[in-house]
C-alpha cells in the first residue's frame, strides 16, 4: 500500500531505485570486466563503459526525489549541493596550483569523490543548522 | 521564525510524526519548523493553517525572528 505522505513516499520511492542501480552498477561492472578479460572481444571499451547506463539511471531517479520531497528538504539539498560546488572548485583550483610544482596529473576520480565527500559532509552540517 | 507549532500540535496530542503526516511533509521539516529555524513557503503556511483551523497570522510571528 502506498504511503499518503508525498514525502515519504518520495523518500522511499528513491531508496528503492536508488538501490536497485546500485546492484545493477555492480552487478554489470562485474560482467564486464570478467566478460573482457574472458573473451578479450574486439571494442573492449564499449564493455568497460557498459556499467554507465545504471549509474546514468541515478540522475533521474534523484531529480525525482528532488521534486517529489517537500521544501525543507529541498533546501538542505540545494544549500549542500552549493557547498559541495564551492568545495570541489577551491580543492580544484588548490591541486591545479600545486600541479605546478611537479605533483602527478589526478583521475577524474578525484573531482567525483570531491563533490560526493563534501556533499554528503555538507549535507550533515546544514541538516544540524535548522535542529 | 517564532511560531505557536508546538503549543498547537500539544494541544491535539499529536506527534511530530503524525502532523508530518497531515502537511506531507518529513518529520524532520517539523523539527526545523518547530526550533523556529525554517520560515515555510506561504503555501506551507497556509496548509498549517487549514490543519490547526487557524490563521497564518495567529500561529506565525513575522516580527519575532530567531
Amino acid at each position: 500500500m502506498s504511503d499518503p505522505n508525498p514525502t515519504t513516499r518520495a523518500n522511499r520511492r528513491y531508496l528503492t531505485g536508488f538501490s536497485l542501480a546500485a546492484i545493477a552498477y555492480v552487478a554489470v561492472l562485474f560482467a564486464a570486466i570478467g566478460y573482457v578479460n574472458y573473451a578479450q572481444p574486439h571494442g573492449a571499451l564499449r564493455y568497460l563503459l557498459a556499467p554507465l547506463i545504471p549509474i546514468a539511471f541515478m540522475v533521474p531517479i534523484f531529480i525525482r526525489y528532488f521534486r517529489e520531497t517537500d521544501e525543507f528538504q529541498r533546501r538542505i539539498v540545494t544549500e549542500s549541493l552549493a557547498i559541495a560546488g564551492g568545495v570541489t572548485a577551491l580543492l580544484a583550483v588548490t591541486y591545479a596550483f600545486l600541479e605546478s610544482t611537479g605533483l602527478p596529473h589526478p583521475s577524474a576520480w578525484f573531482t567525483w569523490l570531491a563533490v560526493m565527500g563534501s556533499w554528503a559532509i555538507a549535507r550533515i552540517f546544514v541538516a544540524r543548522r535548522y535542529r | 521564525m517564532k511560531n505557536r507549532l508546538k503549543v498547537l500540535r500539544a494541544e491535539r496530542d499529536w506527534s511530530q510524526a503524525e502532523l508530518a503526516d497531515r502537511l506531507g511533509v518529513a518529520r524532520q521539516t517539523i523539527v526545523a519548523l518547530e526550533a523556529g529555524k525554517y520560515a515555510p513557503s506561504l503555501p506551507l503556511a497556509f496548509k498549517i493553517g487549514k490543519v490547526f483551523s487557524q490563521s497564518v497570522e495567529d500561529i506565525f510571528d513575522a516580527d519575532a525572528t530567531d
